[in-house]
């Protein structure tokens, strides 16, 4: 039943992210990309992440898609692109890499051990790879000041938004202001490109 | 559903290396948009679109090791995403403000 799932979403993202790029109207592309996004957030409810499904829907497909949508209709540019004049010779060269980065990207996948979990720490991945324990199950933060989900945050727990606020306010604390940083002058960098500017030039 | 009548072909769940393959296929599909297209906010949504791809395989691999770390950069791939687009566009509206065009062709001022 969730392969069903994931096999329909997977050909509905896919298809919906090649007709985003080969839509000449780039209304249509957003609206497609907002298709690929709802698909990414059934993926994350199938991997368990169910707050980030949530996000992935708000944030993504809610907010950063009507801002585009907004700048988009402000600007008016969405009538289809010409069919191209110069460098029109490139596009081929385009698929081309494309292409060979589809290749590339299946044959690291196909070469990587098949054997999920188990083989991360095996003798195929090398001595340095042993040394630090990818597999085992999230290490207890020191002194947990917090009501810290039961240890051995298993994969079935993957997900919660409890334990996941637990983690991302003890052990990631310092990125996650950092992240606020980032955000304000984000802002204050758009204001000011935004900003109607004195006639200078 | 019992166990006979399931259908014997489809495993129980989908393994990680299908998240994986669907990722590098969205995200190649994300890079051919950037190659492709020559509208600014086109190619703007691939961006997007290769980030969520990339997020894909972050969430897949959280579940394989059964870590939270994987979600916790999702979140931040989001933060960063979300700043990126908001100076993304205002740099594309001043472009067009002053160009009256978003295709990247006519912005190519810092061509060598």
């Amino acid at each position: 039943m969730e392969f069903v799932v994931f096999v329909i979403a997977a050909a509905v993202a896919v298809a919906a992210a090649l007709m985003m790029v080969l839509q000449r109207n780039a209304m249509y592309s957003a609206l497609f990309l907002v298709l690929t996004f709802f698909c990414i957030a059934v993926f994350y409810v199938l991997l368990g992440a169910f707050f980030l499904a949530v996000v992935q829907v708000a944030v993504y497909a809610g907010a950063i898609m009507v801002l585009m949508l907004f700048v988009l209709m402000l600007l008016n540019v969405a009538h289809p692109e010409p069919a191209d004049r110069r460098l029109a010779f490139l596009k081929p060269f385009g698929v081309i890499a494309a292409l060979v980065l589809v290749i590339e990207l299946a044959v690291a996948v196909l070469q990587a051990p098949t054997e999920p979990a188990a083989a991360v720490g095996g003798a195929a991945t090398g001595a340095a790879r042993q040394a630090t324990p990818i597999a085992r199950p999230a290490p207890a933060t020191p002194a947990p000041a917090f009501p810290l989900p039961p240890e051995g945050v298993g994969a079935a727990e993957v997900g919660h938004t409890q334990a996941l606020a637990s983690v991302l306010f003890t052990r990631f604390l310092l990125p996650f202001e950092v992240t606020s940083i980032l955000l304000l002058a984000a802002i204050l960098g758009a204001t000011v490109l935004a900003r109607k500017r004195p006639e200078t030039t | 559903m019992p166990p006979g009548f399931a259908l014997p072909a489809l495993p129980a769940t989908v393994p990680t290396e299908a998240y994986v393959v669907l990722s590098a296929v969205l995200f190649a599909i994300g890079t051919l948009g950037v190659l492709l297209r020559k509208n600014a906010l086109t190619i703007f949504m691939s961006i997007e679109l290769m980030l969520n791809a990339v997020n894909v395989a972050f969430v897949a691999f959280a579940r394989q090791f059964g870590q939270f770390d994987g979600q916790i950069f999702v979140f931040f791939v989001m933060a960063v995403a979300a700043a990126e687009v908001a100076v993304g566009l205002g740099i594309i509206v001043d472009i067009f403000r002053s160009r009256r065009t978003v295709d990247i062709d006519d912005v190519s001022w810092l061509r060598g």
